[in-house]
């Protein structure tokens, strides 16, 4: 009898079978992830693509929102984000480096954390009630872009400070000691061999909160966001429209929308987003492949 | 041309390299009996990490111009006595020391002690060789740029001049001449470690630090590297720590044998190998316990 001595034995086969069942649940589950995101995709496009053009982009709503094009919105997004990052990233990388190059591990520094991480987890439309007390009251900036992207760079700051210390941290111990040990101060490190190197890191970070911010709408219904305005803010004092907003209201505040509109909003934004993820990966591939270590 | 090659050609230039004299053959008269100096002094040196105490009271007296090697089993302290006298463990805050540390004849705990001009002048090797991650040029350059930023910035010519004699100082000019605006961390880890050691020369340090230097190296790269400190022995105060007693054999001119945090034995390095005072050492030496 000369069984082979690597013989399947009934064991083996169960175990094979096993194997096979978890890798189709766990395949499965991964599909089933994906398949929301297409479906968005593929309905906004069959029924929002129709309501693009270029006047869809670049002329202003007309007939009470129910034609014309959404470019006083799309402006405003882009002056909501651009003034809310303004304010949070160098806030938000000085304290990273702070925390993660500075700070010695003591209370403070692990109650200041913990701060952090509940600041990340407050709903935005706390945020928002937070930003009409203390911006739009307290400090009398009124309903306006200011007190708006004010909300919005609270609302950014945790996830700016902690993906900044990620990349900061990522940066090997063993270059900060190899600086140091040859008497370089805590600043020319962090200046010539730290931030270097975690820039792409830094960068792809804010590049994700841009197109997260760009969605909020909560925040800024309160503190600066106007249902609709016939003229394009002059200051950071006036209100302004977002597209955010706007997709909002047309859907479920105006009558007499046509169809497609409502969706080709809908479109923009996604495509927005899309489009800054694509530009943070792309970007973040780039850096990679001149990463030096 | 092959970086064998240039190896061999970085040796070709100087004759002493090529003939090494090995430790055991050197003449010792010349070496030992006149009476150096004292580049590192330690007294009554104790140390804590929190509540554990790494440190006792260490009395250590290191001589100028000597290769000195810090030995004994994982976890005795020789690292923490090491990283102590450049003072790059005070940067954990539960760090505590007590006693002297004296380089040069000056404590180095004092408060008036610049930390960075200490480490200028007490250059650290690591034991993971870690280039910084820029070119090999600016490697050598970076502590020199930092340091001589506040007087006239030396002209490119007179470092280019600088970059060239310090990295023929480490052996590694010839393999690296034609790529010194490559990125360091493409370098072999033998390379990289001469690299380390170049980056400090610059600075005129006298004395160098040296964390098991060759520990992440092949037998080839231990060889160069060791070849390299002897090298520059003489010139600079050089405390080295190792794991590994051959090289401690080989490589130094007095050693030091640590146990729990205390210094059990230090005398020259021949004598310690053949007849050692204490029977931990001789234990330790023979394999007893690591």
């Amino acid at each position: 009898m000369s069984e082979s001595l690597f013989a399947t034995t009934a064991l083996d086969e169960r175990n094979r079978k096993v194997e096979r069942l978890y890798r189709r649940v766990f395949l499965t589950m991964t599909l089933l992830l994906i398949l929301p995101v297409f479906l968005i995709l593929t309905v906004l496009i069959s029924r929002g693509a129709s309501a693009w053009s270029l006047s869809f982009l670049f002329t202003s709503p007309e007939n009470g929102m129910t034609a014309g094009g959404v470019f006083p919105a799309l402006l405003g997004t882009i002056f909501l984000v651009a003034a809310a990052l303004l304010f949070s990233v160098p806030l938000g990388i000085a304290a990273a480096i702070y925390l993660s190059e500075y700070a010695s591990d003591n209370w403070l520094t692990r109650l200041i954390n913990l701060a952090i991480i509940n600041l990340a987890g407050v709903p935005s439309i706390v945020h928002a009630l937070f930003g009409v007390g203390a911006f739009v009251l307290f400090f009398r900036f009124g309903t306006s872009i200011l007190a708006a992207s004010l909300t919005l760079a609270i609302m950014t700051l945790p996830v700016v400070i902690v993906s900044t210390r990620e990349s900061l941290q990522a940066v090997p111990r063993a270059f900060r000691e190899a600086s140091w040990s040859m008497g370089a101060t805590r600043w020319q490190t962090i200046r010539h061999i730290v931030l270097p190197n975690a820039v792409s890191g830094i960068l792809t970070g804010v590049i994700l909160e841009v197109s997260r911010t760009a969605g909020e709408t909560a925040p800024i219904m309160f503190t600066g966001a106007a249902f609709f305005l016939p003229f394009l803010p002059q200051s950071v004092y006036d209100q302004t429209m977002a597209l955010s907003l706007h997709l909002f209201v047309i859907s479920t505040q105006v009558p007499g929308v046509p169809e497609d509109l409502p969706y080709g909003v809908a479109l923009l934004l996604i495509a927005i987003v899309l489009a800054m993820n694509s530009l943070s990966i792309a970007f973040r591939m780039y850096l990679r492949s001149h990463k030096k270590w | 041309m092959s970086e064998f090659q240039d190896n061999e050609r970085d040796r070709e230039q100087d004759p002493d390299v090529r003939n090494r004299i090995l430790p055991e053959h050197r003449p010792l008269a010349s070496d030992f009996e006149m009476e150096r100096p004292i580049a590192i002094e330690t007294k009554r040196l104790s140390l804590w990490y929190g509540n554990f105490q790494a440190l006792f009271e260490v009395d250590l007296r290191v001589q100028q111009g000597l290769v000195t090697a810090l030995i004994g089993p994982s976890g005795c302290g020789k690292s923490t006595l090491l990283r102590s006298i450049n003072r790059i463990n005070e940067r954990l805050s539960y760090v505590r020391t007590g006693g002297v540390v004296e380089v040069l004849g000056k404590n180095v705990y004092d408060a008036d002690v610049e930390l960075t001009q200490l480490r200028r002048r007490v250059g650290m090797v690591f034991q993971r060789p870690n280039p910084l991650p820029i070119s090999i040029r600016e490697n050598v350059l970076f502590a020199f740029d930092l340091h001589e930023a506040g007087h006239d910035g030396a002209s490119s010519t007179s470092k280019d001049d600088l970059v060239e004699s310090v990295l023929k100082q480490v052996l590694l000019w010839n393999s690296v001449r034609d790529r010194l605006h490559a990125n360091a961390t493409q370098l072999s880890l033998e390379e990289q470690q001469k690299l380390c050691i170049a980056r400090l020369l610059p600075l005129k340090p006298s004395v160098l630090l040296m964390d098991e230097p060759c520990s992440a190296l092949d037998p080839e790269g231990t060889e160069a590297v060791e070849e390299l400190i002897w090298r520059l022995r003489s010139e600079y105060t050089i405390l080295m720590v190792t794991h590994n007693m051959a090289q401690a054999r080989r490589a130094s001119d007095e050693t030091a044998f640590m146990l729990n945090g205390k210094l059990v034995e230090h005398t020259r390095t021949d004598r310690m190998f053949v007849t050692p005072e204490h029977q931990e050492t001789a234990d330790y030496i023979e394999g007893r316990f690591g």
